[in-house]
């Protein structure tokens, strides 16, 4: 399918890359189809674009990269949801949060995670206990940061 | 919104599949439980809300700093 989005452009997304999250994300209950963009270099985040939305877009991050100790267990309403019960089939990432005003102060959403089953490319956002940060500190040294405005050389991608 | 004033011990059913009870009442804070099958999510309306605000936060972010995404990735790597 043809899609158009705000930061990258027409993009041309085939079926099997679609990621639809029945409930969709909190805040965002009427969009349900994603995908995900991947840069091609080594930084090591991606994009979770709305196909139903154009200028909807998150960034998003495997947790393990940054915080090695973060584990969860997915509930069986969610496992129902994302119809898979196979720990296998299962990806994680968490959204960041980049605040326009100061990038280098970005966090990560660890409460609110992104559980995916790669087998049915169905998700969910979980919900944590409150004793999980919703803005873990993604950078712990405050260094100084040359932001990039968005460039279009993002390509879909059929994994996480 | 529909308003029901209960005591302790009862309850109120929500649809054939959600009962909720009353199950004290002490000092301004009321202890609720709540009969749902698994399928049905449950939480304080306060952490939900956390999360969807950040959500609204964390959409459509205007730059990324991909400089410090690469230190991120070379600290990762070294």
């Amino acid at each position: 399918m043809n899609i158009r989005s705000t930061r990258f452009g027409a993009l041309d997304i085939a079926d099997h890359m679609i990621l639809t999250f029945p409930g969709g994300i909190l805040g965002f209950p009427d969009w349900t189809r994603y995908v995900v963009l991947e840069h091609h270099t080594e930084a090591p985040f991606k994009w979770l674009q709305c196909l139903d939305e154009p200028d909807l877009a998150f960034v998003i991050m495997d947790p393990a990269l940054f915080k090695p100790d973060y584990r969860l267990s997915v509930p069986p309403d969610a496992l129902g949801e994302i119809q898979s019960s196979a720990p296998e089939d299962l990806g994680l990432v968490v959204i960041l949060t980049i605040p326009s005003e100061d990038p280098s102060t970005i966090t990560a959403n660890l409460r609110g995670p992104l559980v995916i089953s790669h087998r049915t490319r169905l998700g969910k956002q979980l919900v944590l206990p409150d004793d999980v940060p919703t803005r873990y500190p993604l950078f712990s040294a405050l260094t100084p940061i040359h932001a990039e405005p968005n460039r279009r050389q993002w390509q879909p991608v059929a994994s996480l | 919104m529909l308003v029901l004033t209960r005591r302790r011990g009862e309850g109120v059913a929500l649809g054939p599949d959600i009962r909720v009870v009353i199950l004290d009442v002490k000092g301004g804070q009321v202890r609720l439980g709540i009969e749902a099958s698994p399928s049905i999510e449950v939480h304080r309306d306060e952490v939900y809300a956390r999360i969807q605000d950040e959500n609204r936060v964390a959409a459509c972010p205007r730059v990324v700093p991909v400089d410090a995404f690469h230190r991120l990735a070379r600290r990762l790597v070294g």
